[in-house]
């Protein structure tokens, strides 16, 4: 983004009712472009939020910090630069590179990471914070010559690694990966010592950019893509098994074919982080699911929830795999050698991410695997990660299944009334679910933890098993009581857990928990909450159109018999 | 007619976006309050990278006017 398309896109007038999204960016130096670029870049992502940044005081990060009240923001991001560890690490400052200085100037920073560390650790806690670390050439201080590392860089940068260390471990914290901005702004164009001398603003407009960027990323993170389809022949594995046979197929190093072997590795590192797999071949289906069940595979058949071999069109089984994962086709990742295919899939799915495996490529193929690797990206795993795979196999109970079916499912329904803000399960429900949906708003972070922290909120989080295995926390309902009604603000319900009544035991506690007598749900239609118009059109007699009320006779006239075992945690 | 006044006009809306046109063309330093320092820098930024010239950043202090930048670019563009 240049420097005037931000300051443009700022000039744009934000939707009415639009809400206000404050962020802190801390940084020891003049903030100029960097503040224009991040706030830019947090718009563009917050389209419906207006997005206000503030800024401290010149020269003083470490007190300034200390002294922010964190819960007035909704993120705090933290630029840290070798100037605000030692002011003599920068141009700025003069008369400090002595020999004689070098060892206190190491100790200077080391104390002042630790002093960083510990306002980095208190503002964590209370609002989401993104740290950027040192990203500057260091100044010419050692007098050793550029090829070597000096003593004094060498400890410079184990005390940096040592705070990133210790902020990454901390729940509220997301530090800059410096891989990521090296690979995004080469060293040599960051600095500009004109403006730092004239102005005090040490970033070029290019790394300023790349930066206000990338705090924006962590800051306002992209929901990650929920499944992969993959092909099999020339992309998990190289060779055609219906010409080679099973034995003929490699993915090894000694076969020629290690690219396969990093993408199975890939694919089953995916899968542990709670990703769905999908096989979409054109095969004969016995011989595919025999080639995939050879135990030397990195990511065998047992790794795929849904396997559709046949010769059909490819957009036809990823259609099927689409319907039995019950998701949408944005959130999904398509990957096939042929480019054909991925035409094909790409033109049934426009929605969908369709790429290209470069078989003959490994540059391309290594480039391709930190996309995907991006594009599944998340902070956390959770239980619910690790189970949603196995859940998927016993999703089929279809709608309407009947009562001697569900009675029989001895099934256990566990609700509890708190969330712990750093809980990352609930408030990723709320933001990545979309056909249980009471309205399809999201929640930032912020908006999150205020939730979690608020004494009057009524937060219900349900977890469920049954006799097939767990599904984990399928569930969230955030509201408030007002008067003698509860509002219910947030409600979604994870696709996986349709057609067990879930739905309605979390009303039915609703009503027992507050003991009200009427609820008042702020319903909206969205393109894809057509699971939740339906349930509330079922309890409510009729289609709603928008906000509604339940009564609470009115809900136990609709309410069918439950069979869940309820149990209850404060 | 050159096209200096038009990309020069740009650059201003980007630091000064609640100026119309004319205010613009017409619009000083001393006469502006929000026009300080650190606009200046943004707004040398812009230019620069919007015409491919650089300033001195130290020596900003007879590009006070819209008027004023204009003349020094056309002066830049001639060579002078």
């Amino acid at each position: 983004m240049r420097l005037i398309e931000a300051l443009n896109l700022l000039r744009e007038p934000r939707p009415d009712g639009a809400g206000a999204f404050p962020v802190y960016l801390g940084c020891g130096f003049t903030p100029l472009d960097l503040k224009t670029f991040l706030q830019a870049h947090l718009q563009l992502r917050l389209k419906d939020r207006a997005v206000a940044i503030t800024t401290g005081l010149y020269g003083d990060l470490a007190g300034e910090l200390e002294r922010l009240e964190a819960a007035r923001y909704s993120a705090i991001a933290v630029v840290v630069e070798w100037s605000d560890l030692d002011p003599r690490l920068g141009l700025r400052t003069a008369g400090g590179w002595r020999i004689g200085c070098l060892d206190d100037m190491a100790r200077s920073v080391e104390a002042q990471i630790e002093r960083l560390g510990r306002v980095t650790s208190m503002l964590s806690s209370h609002t989401p914070v993104a740290l950027l670390l040192p990203t500057l050439p260091l100044p010419p201080v050692c007098y050793t010559p550029r090829a070597q590392t000096g003593m004094l860089e060498a400890r410079l940068r184990a005390a940096v690694d040592q705070f990133a260390l210790s902020a990454a471990a901390l729940p509220g914290c997301r530090v800059i990966s410096r891989e990521a901005v090296d690979s995004l702004s080469p060293l040599g164009g960051r600095s500009d010592a004109r403006t730092d001398l004239a102005a005090g603003f040490p970033y070029t407009s290019s790394h300023a950019d790349v930066i206000g960027s990338l705090l924006a990323s962590v800051i306002t993170p992209a929901p990650p893509r929920k499944g992969l389809i993959t092909d099999l022949d020339d992309t998990l594995w190289l060779g055609i098994v219906g010409e080679t046979g099973v034995e003929g197929l490699r993915w090894t190093l000694e076969g020629h074919a290690q690219l396969h072997g990093l993408y199975q590795q890939l694919l089953q590192s995916l899968a542990d982080a709670g990703v769905l797999l999908g096989v979409a071949s054109k095969n004969d289906p016995q011989l595919a699911v025999q080639a995939l069940r050879q135990p030397e595979l990195f990511c065998g058949a047992e790794s795929f929830s849904a396997i559709e071999a046949s010769w059909q069109p490819k957009s036809a089984a990823v259609g099927r795999i689409l319907q039995k994962w019950n998701v949408a086709p944005d959130a999904v990742v398509f990957v096939d050698d042929s480019p054909l295919e991925v035409a094909e899939v790409e033109a049934a799915f426009p929605a969908m991410e369709c790429r290209l495996f470069p078989k003959h490529d490994p540059a391309a193929a290594v480039r391709l695997m930190v996309e995907l690797r991006d594009l599944f990206g998340r902070s956390s795993i959770t239980e619910e990660d690790r189970l949603r795979s196995a859940s998927i196999q016993q999703t089929g109970i279809p709608s309407g299944t009947g009562a001697d079916f569900l009675a029989r499912l001895d099934a256990v329904v566990s609700f509890s009334f708190a969330a712990a803000p750093n809980d990352s399960r609930p408030f990723d429900l709320i933001n990545k679910t979309n056909q249980f949906n009471l309205n399809g708003r999201r929640l930032q972070e912020a908006d999150w933890r205020r939730w979690c922290e608020d004494p009057e909120a009524l937060i219900l989080v349900a977890r469920y098993r049954d006799r097939f295995g767990p599904l984990g926390r399928i569930a969230v309902l955030l509201g408030r009581r007002v008067d003698r009604q509860v509002e219910i603000a947030h409600w979604v319900m994870s696709c996986r857990a349709f057609s067990r009544h879930i739905e309605y035991a979390c009303l039915r506690q609703v009503f027992e928990h507050t003991d009200t007598g009427q609820l008042r749900l702020a319903y909206t239609a969205t393109p894809r909450n057509g699971p939740l118009r339906e349930f509330l059109a079922t309890v409510l007699g009729a289609v709603p159109d928008g906000e509604c009320v339940l009564s609470k006779a009115r809900f136990l006239d609709a309410c069918p018999k439950l069979f869940h075992k309820v149990e209850t945690a404060s | 007619m050159d096209d200096v006044q038009p990309r020069l006009l740009s650059c201003f809306r980007g630091v000064f976006p609640t100026l119309d046109e004319g205010e613009l063309l017409q619009l000083s330093q001393p006469a502006h309050a929000g026009w300080d320092s650190l606009a200046s820098v943004t707004l040398v930024r812009l230019i620069e990278d919007e015409f491919h010239v650089q300033f001195d950043l130290f020596d900003l202090e007879d590009l006070d006017s819209f008027a004023a930048i204009a003349d020094r670019l056309r002066a830049m563009a001639a060579g002078s």
